[in-house]
């Protein structure tokens, strides 16, 4: 029996590739096979790399959500309908735990196709790191990737390889309870910049319009970074670090601990879930409305105001700036990651496509729906160009606003600490919050040290 | 009978023909039985407790694509060295100290008064209704008590803000969240939790007590007092010691409240070495997982030195 040649070898490894990475179908694959003159030769191929990859065509197109996703977005099973036989579930996730993942992975194997829930800073990284996902590059149509607004689409590559398809656009803005502010005399607009805020903060505590006069979320990236970026998002260390020493940071500091003056007295505690990420102390007092104002992502105050007598009186606009500072937010966006090790990757090009065009999607996010208003915007240049063109009758104002700042908005840079800097620093910058540091700069120098630390770690 | 017989005639003939007494055959079908579990003690509770000490002599890192190499010691130094590895123990020593009284005298208390009402039926209701918080699931108590905690809208700060009036809304207590108060506070949601439950164990221990023994004391001229502290606290004593290494055991690896009431700060009180083991393991960096190996060998090394004394504490004497 004589040797096979090399070429046959190539071919035939090559086939095996796409049919596993299921690009091609069993039928395909034997055609070709046969078309080659390999014959049984390729179903050796088949035999020896085993049944499951011959079979990865026959599983129905999986993707997988994070719960939240599903509780803010009725939308999304209207679009499922379009897929016959689609496979959706909910992803083992809480508390943002991808170790589920990770494990597969690390047995080349994945129940799911695709995961939609993953935000680029805080777990993109890993994902890379641990070989759970690859870049949608080989299957996003290049019309879709050259509509990504040019920010976005940086937040979501790496190495100029797209890992995040992103869905939904979350952009830190300022929202205020105009009843509040009505009843203290302050303007029912969003304040120009932070000395605005403080003393229309200062006004409402004074008047007893409310309790208190502004709230935030006390962690990092939802407070201490956009604040940060309202003065200048030349923040960050060439590592990719965030750099909490930088003059911009320690500013953004002294700024917390003057709102701190007005705010409710457990802002700086932990939330009641996700492990204490969500369902935060300034979620409850504003949907208690005993706060004036508030910023946070919108879909924050949207989903708080839904339980208000009067949800009308909630109104949204861009977050103060620094006087001379340079007026950016923080945006991040949740999106799609392409498992390595799944399958039907065209079929979950399309089905991403799909959802993240879908207008009832985006409609119902901005307007809400009954008990439901998340406020999260989509990631594309035409859907903004298509409503400036012909403006819907029901498009808030906010959206424009929102919009407006997304492009002197930056996201935070993607790195293996993305999310875990700010965890680690929490505790030690907030002794100057809490009084216990006296020196803004000292606090931060010791969360660049912890930070530094943990990451020598390994 | 007639097979024992036939058995034992086989072994005196084995015995008269000087050949070895076949004793492991006769206890073959018993050992046969046991196999199961024995698969299932071994495959789920020592294989994994083998792999993750094999993990701690490692420097494995479940995000890195590196093979895991040997380092010794070096994880158990480190861990030893980390001034995060002694506060977090501290901070679940602190918590079981909370915790454990409130497993043996409150209990303890509720079935001698229980045991002591004459109404049947009554005792039966005082049960059934101490039983209660012990059937409901685990999630819906934390849902529960996170809604009373809860600094702004829970009862118990609106009966302390608005009807006792012994706060106001800027200085009402915060319970939970990582404040000093968290660890209390869970530590009377376990108690209360858990109260059925132990006070069952009790009720159980004080029915076996012959009902001679305090009427003699009580004869002999002993007060109350003095037949619980010479009569009946001894024999609760296996009980109490049972209650005691369980609870202490529960206590010092509970990790589901703190995550869910605490998160990742690591000034939270709720910051624990469970929590320390599962933030090195599953979220800093590339998942540090020898060396959160090593931080849960240590705890459990330490667990099972108190254990050991409490066990020689509550020995029953005599």
């Amino acid at each position: 029996m004589s040797g096979r040649n090399e070429q046959e070898y190539i071919f035939q490894e090559a086939a095996r590739l796409e049919l596993a990475q299921g690009r091609i179908d069993r039928r395909e694959f034997i055609t070709r096979s046969l078309v080659s003159g390999l014959g049984l030769a390729g179903v050796g191929a088949v035999a020896k790399s085993g049944i499951t990859p011959a079979f990865a065509a026959d599983r129905p197109l999986t993707p997988t959500f994070y719960q939240w996703i599903q509780d803010l977005h009725p939308g999304i099973p209207a679009v499922n309908a379009k897929f016959p036989g689609i496979n959706y579930q909910i992803a083992p996730v809480e508390g943002f735990g991808i170790e589920r993942f990770v494990a597969e992975a690390k047995n080349k194997q994945s129940t799911w196709d695709v995961y939609v829930g993953q935000t680029p800073f805080v777990e993109m990284s890993a994902f890379i790191k641990a070989g759970v996902i690859e870049p949608w590059d080989n299957y996003i149509p290049k019309d879709v990737i050259d509509d990504i607004i040019p920010s976005i689409r940086a937040e979501c590559s790496v190495d100029g390889k797209l890992y995040s398809w992103p869905f939904f656009l979350d952009v830190i803005g300022t929202s205020w309870h105009s009843g509040i502010t009505g009843k203290a005399g302050v303007p029912d607009a969003a304040p120009a910049t932070w000395d605005e805020f403080l003393a229309s903060s200062k006004k409402i505590v004074d008047s007893k319009a409310a309790p208190w006069g502004a709230t935030f979320d006390a962690h990092g990236w939802r407070s201490l970074v956009p604040v940060t970026h309202s003065m200048s998002t030349k923040a960050y260390t060439p590592e990719g670090l965030f750099d909490f020493t930088s003059e911009p940071a320690i500013e953004a500091l002294k700024l917390m601990k003057q709102i701190m003056a007005y705010s409710n007295p457990d802002i700086l505690l932990e939330g009641s879930s996700d492990a204490g990420v969500n369902s935060t102390t300034d979620e409850v007092a504003f949907q208690a409305q005993r706060v004036g104002l508030y910023f946070k992502y919108f879909n924050a105050p949207l989903r708080m105001a839904a339980s208000w007598d009067d949800p009308k009186l909630l109104h949204l606009g861009p977050l103060p700036k620094f006087t001379n500072g340079e007026g950016s937010t923080v945006f991040w966006t949740t999106g799609c990651a392409l498992f390595k090790y799944g399958q039907n990757k065209e079929k979950a090009a399309e089905y991403i496509k799909a959802l993240t065009y879908d207008p009832q999607i985006w409609k119902d996010s901005i307007v809400g729906t009954p008990g439901v208003h998340p406020g999260q915007l989509p990631p594309y240049k035409s859907i903004y160009a298509g409503w400036d063109s012909s403006k819907p009758d029901w498009m808030p104002p906010f959206v424009g606003l929102v919009r407006s700042q997304l492009d002197r908005a930056k996201a935070i840079d993607n790195n293996i600490f993305g999310l875990q800097q700010f965890v680690i620093g929490k505790p030690i910058w907030e002794t100057y919050l809490k009084g216990e540091e006296p020196d803004p700069k000292v606090a931060m120098t010791k969360v660049m040290e912890a930070v530094q630390k943990e990451i020598k770690k390994g | 009978m007639a097979q024992a017989i036939v058995d034992d005639e086989v072994e005196l003939g084995a015995r008269v023909a000087g050949g070895p007494v076949p004793v492991l055959r006769k206890g073959m079908a018993e050992w046969l039985f046991l196999v199961p579990a024995l698969i299932f003690f071994i495959g789920y509770q020592v294989w994994p407790i083998v792999r993750v000490l094999w993990l701690s002599f490692t420097n494995f890192q479940l995000l890195s694509d590196k093979p895991a190499q040997w380092v010794g010691f070096d994880n158990y130094a480190q861990a030893l060295h980390d001034p995060l590895m002694w506060a977090s123990l501290g901070r679940a020593a602190l918590f079981t100290i909370m915790f454990l009284p409130g497993t043996i005298i409150l209990p303890l208390l509720l079935a001698i008064f229980v045991d002591r009402v004459a109404n049947q039926r009554l005792a039966t209701l005082y049960r059934v209704i101490l039983l209660i918080p012990a059937v409901i699931p685990s999630t819906l108590i934390f849902v529960l008590w996170k809604w009373m905690y809860n600094y702004q809208s829970g009862p118990i700060n609106h009966l302390l803000v608005n009807v006792f009036g012994l706060f106001t809304i800027q200085n009402a207590p915060q319970w939970l969240g990582g404040t000093p108060l968290t660890l209390p506070a869970i530590a009377i949601m376990e108690v209360w939790w858990g109260l059925g439950y132990h006070t069952i164990f009790f009720i159980a221990g004080l029915a076996a007590i012959p009902k001679d023994m305090p009427d003699a004391a009580r004869i002999d001229g002993a007060n109350e007092w003095q037949v619980f502290w010479h009569v009946t606290r001894p024999q609760l004593a296996p009980i109490m010691m049972i209650l005691v290494v369980l609870r202490f055991g529960s206590a010092m690896a509970v990790i589901e409240e703190y995550l869910i009431f605490g998160g990742f700060n690591r000034a939270s009180p709720t910051y624990t070495w469970t929590i320390f083991m599962y933030d090195q393991a599953f979220k800093t960096g590339l998942w540090r997982q020898g060396y959160a190996a090593s931080i849960g060998m240590i705890g459990a090394i330490a667990m099972m030195i108190v254990m050991a004394g409490l066990i020689w504490i509550f020995r029953p004497k005599g």
